[in-house]
């Protein structure tokens, strides 16, 4: 009920993009003046009609616009069937959308305006590391409910506090383990990394080699890129001539230049490729010179690609997200979209909603009680609600532990050839936010 | 702080590997090599081809049709209601920069589309300026004559000063600023610049102000003598007479500029530059800044206030350099002061092309979003032009062959620019020293000039960005 637009009340239109973003303006008043609107019955029944408000900061402009259209257009379908559906405690969602510019002072500035100016009952959808890292302690500070859909490892670490979850999305050290297995049993035992010089690939050079090793594996070479580098050939060298598996993980615009170039040294006969779809998110993988990872594996949070065996659920999703089958916008096949990371944002609405149910939730004076309903959750069955698949909750770490698909990318798509269990990514705990005052 | 320096060690990045990839796979240094030496060529050309034919080619003149003067008070009264609209939407519209037709309007359709238009086909923005039609009401108010008070300037040495002094201002904001996109914020600064600017033109007349104060009237007014159509005054039959021209010709004939108009001008060049060189890994290597994981505007507003600057001070030295270069050259008897400011208007089919290349792109996605937020300002689910629901298909800009077109595209603009404005130089050196061989004599650094800037145009569209 984001959007006194009849077309969020009333399932006639295909969702848009400002279907669900609009704030109410009016409050009381938009319900009021479309009374008479199906969607508007049930929520007349509640309590209070008032709207949850929901705070989606958005990285909308920066670098990070291309997600941040995405987890907009995710949100936006997620909030519309919630709404829909009757809302979350009878009370229609309201998403305020703020811009941060992917930009981690103006993130806290968006996450005191949410709190202050909007008065919302949640803030969600971070995703950049750096935004997340900087508006956590505000989060804190202001004890505001902050669910963010990162896939970083901060939230799990124990190092942000306890008004901060990531529930709908895994994070990337459970991620990387859990490939390990599968890596050493499929395509070799010697592997060697490369990765961009700097945090994110640290995640991968530090978490993967005791997986490697855990699985019967051996991590024979870790070479680390400068982030300015823009061609790649003067570092095969280094590859060790005995390596099984080529582990890469390089992002940004200069990774078709580094495929290229891989390409041309190891010609048709080199080391079986394992990659993170993070490095080609949002790329159509039927662009020229990508042909040579045919043959290559690619972690996949959510497939992109509308897998043979789909179940109901990952075609509702699908479906209600506006995505075809080559997990490009429907009706404008290049605007591939971010399905890798995307669903965290639909999971993450539901999980909100269940925990303001669980938590009885009437507003803002509950959230201690939100808080506690959201660390008591244990597990999310696979459904409509969580169309990536079924997960465990950590309510100590605030962090879900869930399935992640391997693909192998043959025909210009990424088709699943492995589901990893759920315990293939478990660790030991770093934290427990529960020991933390509310 | 220390919790978040610790934090920092585990962070996923998504520096995105799509179009500005693909062009790194494209053979963007042929295109670098083949814009200079066509440049450079059509320099060669020009140098033994006799002047003249150009000279009169440039005054060629067809009269198209006279409009009415009362047109141009309507048309800014509708402007200032849509203006005034926009404000009301900033402030209470969808907080969602691409859903809120303010940052939408302003940024991308008048900053970006119309800027090209006034280039390309005429000065629409004397006709809707929403300055004019509230001026005229508060000067009558005032009991003065508010009519169009002919050419004038800005007393005393003001010249073009508070257009450039407006204009880095403007630029800051839209470069350098955090968040010059955020709907409130931009409704709140437009309003005071507004205001300022509707009372300098009371105080210093609405004609001197929108030429030399206001900076992107001026800037529009400036751009738009590279246009097919111009306008001119009939007094007699109170009518603007629109002309036809051809490209470029209506800047050989332009009085030469002040100093503070020669820097006008390129301040405008050189702060799109910058916004091309600030993206770039090499900018962002020399600055510190990781480009996969750049940390957004806020943590670089100083070293990009010093960039902005210093490419302005970088600009104008070369400019001012190639030109004196020439004038020792030719020997010419003309002032070097006339001679830049004459030869500063051969800078302006640069600045297009510059404002083409970098806004290309941005233009075919949010202008699509801006076509959707209009039908719907408030967010209160109205649909005024029936888009309020289109779904903006960004997938335009997106894969291999796109980026194949648009760097085409951006490559042909920017060597087409350059190429124009040799020619241009070069009508305007004939025109100053009257005689063919000194107009070749004197170009020649400059020629130089803008081959360099011909590849660092290119070389800024092909680079990898990260910001």
């Amino acid at each position: 009920m984001t959007d006194k637009r009849k077309s969020s009340l009333i399932l006639t239109t295909p969702l848009t993009r400002r279907t669900a973003l609009k704030g109410l303006a009016g409050g009381l008043g938009a319900a009021a003046a479309l009374g008479t609107a199906p969607g508007f019955v049930r929520y007349a029944q509640a309590a209070s009609s008032e709207p949850i408000k929901i705070g989606f900061e958005c990285h909308r402009t920066g670098i990070g616009a291309a997600y941040g259209r995405w987890y907009e257009r995710t949100t936006n379908a997620a909030v519309k069937l919630i709404n829909d559906a009757g809302g979350i405690n009878g009370r229609p969602i309201q998403l305020i959308i703020e811009d941060d510019g992917t930009d981690a002072k103006r993130g806290t500035e968006v996450m005191e305006k949410f709190a202050s100016e909007h008065k919302v009952d949640v803030v969600f959808g971070t995703l950049f590391s750096n935004v997340v890292i900087a508006n956590g302690p505000t989060a804190g500070e202001l004890k505001m409910p902050y669910y963010v859909v990162s896939e970083g490892h901060q939230v799990a670490s124990g190092k942000m506090n306890r008004y901060v979850f990531q529930p709908g999305i895994t994070d990337v050290k459970s991620q990387v383990m859990s490939v390990a297995p599968f890596i050493v049993g499929n395509l070799g035992k010697k592997v060697t990394q490369i990765f961009p010089d700097y945090a994110f690939g640290y995640d991968h050079r530090d978490n993967l080699p005791p997986a490697i090793e855990k699985a019967g594996g051996k991590v024979m070479a870790q070479i680390a890129i400068p982030p300015t580098e823009k061609s790649f050939t003067r570092y095969f060298p280094q590859i060790p001539a005995d390596t099984d598996v080529i582990y890469h993980v390089m992002v940004g615009p200069a990774v078709l230049t580094f495929v290229k170039e891989m390409g041309e040294f190891y010609g048709s006969k080199g080391p079986q490729l394992f990659s993170f779809i993070d490095s080609l998110e949002a790329v159509d993988m039927a662009t020229p010179g990508l042909e040579f990872l045919n043959g290559s594996h690619f972690w996949e949070g959510s497939p992109r690609y509308l897998q043979a065996n789909a179940g109901e659920a990952q075609k509702f999703y699908r479906d209600h997200v506006g995505i075809d089958d080559n997990g490009a916008a429907k009706g404008d096949p290049k605007d591939v979209s971010t399905a890798g990371h995307m669903f965290g944002c639909w999971e993450t609405l539901y999980v909100i909603k269940k925990a303001m149910e669980d938590a009885g939730y009437q507003g803002p004076d509950d959230k201690k009680k939100l808080i506690e309903a959201t660390e008591a959750m244990t597990a999310f069955a696979e459904g409509k609600e969580h169309p990536q698949g079924d997960k465990t909750f950590n309510g100590k770490i605030h962090q879900c532990f869930g399935h992640q698909n391997i693909s192998k990318f043959e025909d210009k798509k990424l088709t699943v050839v492995h589901r990893t269990s759920i315990e293939d990514g478990m660790y030991e705990p770093e934290g427990d936010y529960t020991t933390e005052k509310l | 702080m220390s919790a978040g320096l610790a934090l920092a060690s585990v962070e996923p990045a998504f520096a995105h590997a799509g179009d500005a990839g693909f062009v790194l796979l494209l053979p963007t240094g042929y295109y670098l090599v083949g814009g200079a030496l066509a440049v450079a060529l059509s320099f060669a050309i020009l140098a033994v081809v006799p002047p003249g034919p150009l000279a009169r080619l440039a005054e060629w003149r067809r009269v198209l049709f006279a409009a009415p003067w009362e047109w141009r008070l309507v048309l800014s009264w509708l402007s200032f209601a849509g203006f005034a609209a926009l404000l009301l939407a900033g402030w209470w519209g969808s907080r969602d920069p691409l859903s809120n037709p303010l940052p939408l309007v302003f940024w991308t359709i008048l900053w970006g589309a119309l800027t090209i238009v006034e280039g390309l086909v005429g000065d629409f923005w004397f006709w809707i300026n929403p300055w004019y039609g509230p001026y005229r009401l508060l000067a009558a108010l005032r009991g003065r004559s508010g009519a169009e008070d002919g050419e004038r300037a800005l007393p005393g040495g003001l010249a073009y000063w508070p257009a450039a002094v407006l204009f880095l201002g403007f630029a800051w904001f839209e470069l350098v600023y955090p968040a010059p996109e955020d709907p409130a914020r931009l409704a709140t600064v437009l309003l005071v610049y507004y205001l300022a600017n509707l009372a300098a033109a009371l105080v210093f007349g609405y004609s001197a102000w929108v030429r030399q104060g206001e900076c992107l009237s001026a800037f529009f007014r400036m751009i738009s003598r590279l246009a097919l159509f111009s306008g001119r005054r009939d007094e007699k039959a109170h009518k603007r007479t629109i002309d036809l021209a051809l490209p470029g010709a209506r800047l050989i004939s332009a009085d030469a500029l002040p100093a503070s108009g020669i820097l006008f001008l390129l301040l405008a060049l050189s702060s799109v530059s910058f916004d091309g060189l600030s993206r770039t890994f090499t900018w962002l290597g020399f600055v510190g800044i990781n480009p996969l994981d750049f940390p957004g505007r806020s943590a670089v507003v100083g070293v990009n206030t010093a960039g902005l600057v210093g490419m302005a001070v970088a600009l104008c030295g070369a400019f001012l350099l190639a030109v004196w270069l020439g004038h020792l050259l030719c020997g010419s008897a003309v002032s070097f002061r006339r001679t830049a400011g004459a030869l500063a208007w051969s800078i302006i089919p640069i600045s297009l092309a510059y404002h083409i290349a970098h806004n290309l792109t941005e233009i075919l996605v949010n202008a699509q979003y801006a076509l959707a937020a209009i039908s719907d300002p408030f967010a209160l689910g109205w649909d005024l032009f029936g888009t309020a629901g289109m779904h903006v298909h960004a997938g335009i800009t997106a894969g291999y062959d796109s980026a194949w077109a648009i760097w085409n595209s951006q490559a042909a603009v920017i060597i087409a620019g350059h190429v124009l404005a040799v020619l241009v130089a070069h009508a305007i050196a004939w025109r100053l020293h009257g005689s063919a061989r000194k107009a070749v004599l004197s170009q020649i650094p400059l020629a130089l000039l803008m081959v360099f800037y011909t590849v660092f145009g290119l070389w800024l569209l092909a680079s990898p960005t990260g910001a």
